[in-house]
């Protein structure tokens, strides 16, 4: 017997449409069951359908509404300073990276370290006793800033997710800087034109598009951070560093709200979706 | 033209020990003895010793790192395996059939992108009808979501590179399509199914808010698990100590991408820009 090609499409599918049914779809109507219903650990089983009520709980939750504000926040700080950052050494280390490759490996070190550790490590680095930097700013300057205080605590976390994540753009920029044709620089530099000038006229235009895809996904990736705040300091003195992920955990497992916690889960759903949808709109177009 | 390339190489050192500076401190607290972690907190060690490491590596009451360590492996080799295989043959037929391309692939690819804590609620409430929390399979199960729009994005671009005449020609031998895609598709595929596994891997590793919420005791991974050295029960932390936890905790992924960092970098790029 022949299979038809749409038969054997399907039997190639099919594999990993089951997988993803259970998966997901299981957990996608447990959402919209959730969503609705009043329900708690104690009464999980028997979730009570209470129409719009949870969707009214968040959106009324000024936390909810501080969380948003703090992961968009983060997010687009982390991306620029991460894109900046990893421009500037892509284009300036090119030319001693075709001759060591390896050099590649040392800076990319940051992002193959789990970011929920690089937390915990700057627990420690920062710790006012055991921590080697507050030494040295005693040491050199007699006074050290509390970094995890409420007043410092966003630019420390900034920092730390900047540090880990600017090797991922430095790549991006590193990959399309190379893949600028040679010809168009060497028929630059017979006209006369100075390094400054070429970069800018020439090859930044050439990796304008690569500077859209690293900012839209350390975007995205900074709006919906957890790992690396919640090892490092939680939800932040006084929830001040409560990102999306973190008011939906800590609403999920600390408070034991579940349908509010699901509620708030669709509605970021949606919002990350629509962000999807038009950041890759955005590119198309740019491309 | 000198001066410049010795300022690149200072750039380059600067930038390597900013970024790197966290681990770097880290590794040399992990070797100093606890008088000494009071006593000299700065990076200068005096006295390196493998007190530390000992302590993690020796099995007690209050610490078995390898039940962290083997709960890890299990769930992260549970998590990069399973992808390939669900994802092998479709994408056989998206790469060369053009299947699913319009609603499937950007569905899946985008999934990635997500927030993974809108799938830890519902995931944690379907474990515990079906009785999977604190599980490695369960954990495992989870990673293998997390790792499939990159696995999927892999082998299609790794179909599709392979010559189609080589198809072709075995087509023209009278091979059928099971025989066509193990003999000839699957083995020229082995190098993209490397990549995808080590990349994976890694991923599956470093994870760490499935691990939180969906395991409590027999099935806690290493990074939940390191993190539990943290929490001051009585005498404070213990800093050498949770120091080489922490190392021993990023030596795995972080050898297996160092070893494969061309890989792990090629992957990463085509994920980014194909995406």
């Amino acid at each position: 017997m022949r299979l038809l090609p749409k038969q054997e499409n399907a039997i190639l599918a099919s594999p990993m449409v089951l997988f993803l049914l259970v998966l997901l779809g299981f957990p996608v109507v447990l959402s919209i069951i959730y969503g609705f219903s009043e329900a708690s650990f104690e009464s999980l089983m028997s979730p009570k359908f209470i129409g719009l009520e949870n969707f009214r709980l968040v959106l009324q939750d000024s936390s909810f509404w501080d969380a948003g504000w703090f992961s968009l926040r983060f997010g687009v700080i982390t991306a620029l300073l991460e894109c900046v950052l990893g421009l500037f050494l892509a284009v300036y280390l090119a030319p001693l990276i075709r001759k060591h490759g390896w050099m590649v490996a040392v800076l990319i070190i940051p992002m193959i370290v789990a970011p929920a550790m690089i937390g915990l490590m700057y627990r420690l680095v920062l710790h006012e006793f055991a921590g080697p930097i507050p030494y040295y700013f005693y040491e050199w300057f007699g006074w050290s800033p509390s970094f995890l205080s409420t007043g410092m605590v966003f630019q420390t976390i900034v920092v730390a997710e900047t540090l880990q994540w600017t090797p991922f753009a430095f790549l991006l920029f590193l990959t399309a800087y190379q893949a600028i044709p040679n010809d168009i620089r060497e028929a630059a530099s017979v006209d006369g034109t100075r390094p400054w000038r070429m970069f800018w006229k020439i090859e930044f235009p050439q990796m304008l598009p690569t500077l859209f895809v690293a900012g839209f996904i350390r975007f995205i990736d900074g709006f919906r951070v957890f790992d690396n705040i919640y090892t490092l300091v939680g939800a932040g003195p006084g929830g001040s560093t409560t990102s999306m992920s973190i008011y939906i955990y800590e609403t999920f497992l600390r408070r034991g709200e579940i349908g509010k916690a699901m509620a708030a889960a669709i509605l970021l759903f949606i919002v990350a979706f629509a962000i999807l949808a038009m950041g890759q709109r955005l590119m198309r177009r740019a491309q | 033209m000198k001066l410049h390339q010795i300022l690149r190489w200072i750039v380059f050192v600067i930038a390597a020990l900013v970024m790197n500076f966290p681990v770097l401190a880290t590794f040399i607290t992990a070797l100093k003895s606890p008088a000494e972690i009071s006593r000299n907190p700065s990076l200068a060690i005096q006295s390196p010793t493998l007190e530390n490491f000992m302590t993690v590596l020796t099995v007690s009451d209050r610490l078995n790192v390898y039940h962290y360590l083997w709960n890890s492996l299990s769930a992260a080799l549970i998590g990069s395996i399973l992808p390939i295989i669900v994802a092998f043959p479709i994408a056989w037929a998206m790469a060369r059939r053009g299947y699913g391309r319009n609603i499937l692939f950007p569905l899946i690819v985008n999934l990635r992108a997500l927030p993974l804590v809108i799938f830890a609620v519902p995931l944690y409430l379907m474990f515990s009808v079906v009785n999977l929390l604190d599980t490695q399979i369960g954990l495992g199960l989870v990673l293998a979501i997390v790792n499939l729009p990159l696995a999927l994005m892999l082998l299609v671009n790794a179909v599709s590179e392979i010559p189609i005449e080589l198809e072709e020609a075995a087509r023209m031998d009278g091979a059928r399509l099971p025989r066509l895609i193990g003999r000839i598709v699957l083995p020229l595929c082995r190098p993209a199914f490397i990549t995808t596994f080590v990349f994976g891997f890694i991923t599956a590793w470093n994870e760490f808010l499935f691990g939180l919420i969906l395991t409590t005791q027999n099935a806690v991974p290493m990074t939940v698990g390191a993190s539990f050295f943290f929490a001051t029960s009585g005498g404070g932390v213990q800093w050498g100590v949770a120091a080489a936890v922490m190392i021993v905790a990023a030596l795995p992924p972080l050898l297996l991408g160092l070893i494969m960092y061309r890989k792990i970098t090629g992957s990463m790029v085509s994920g980014a820009v194909k995406g």
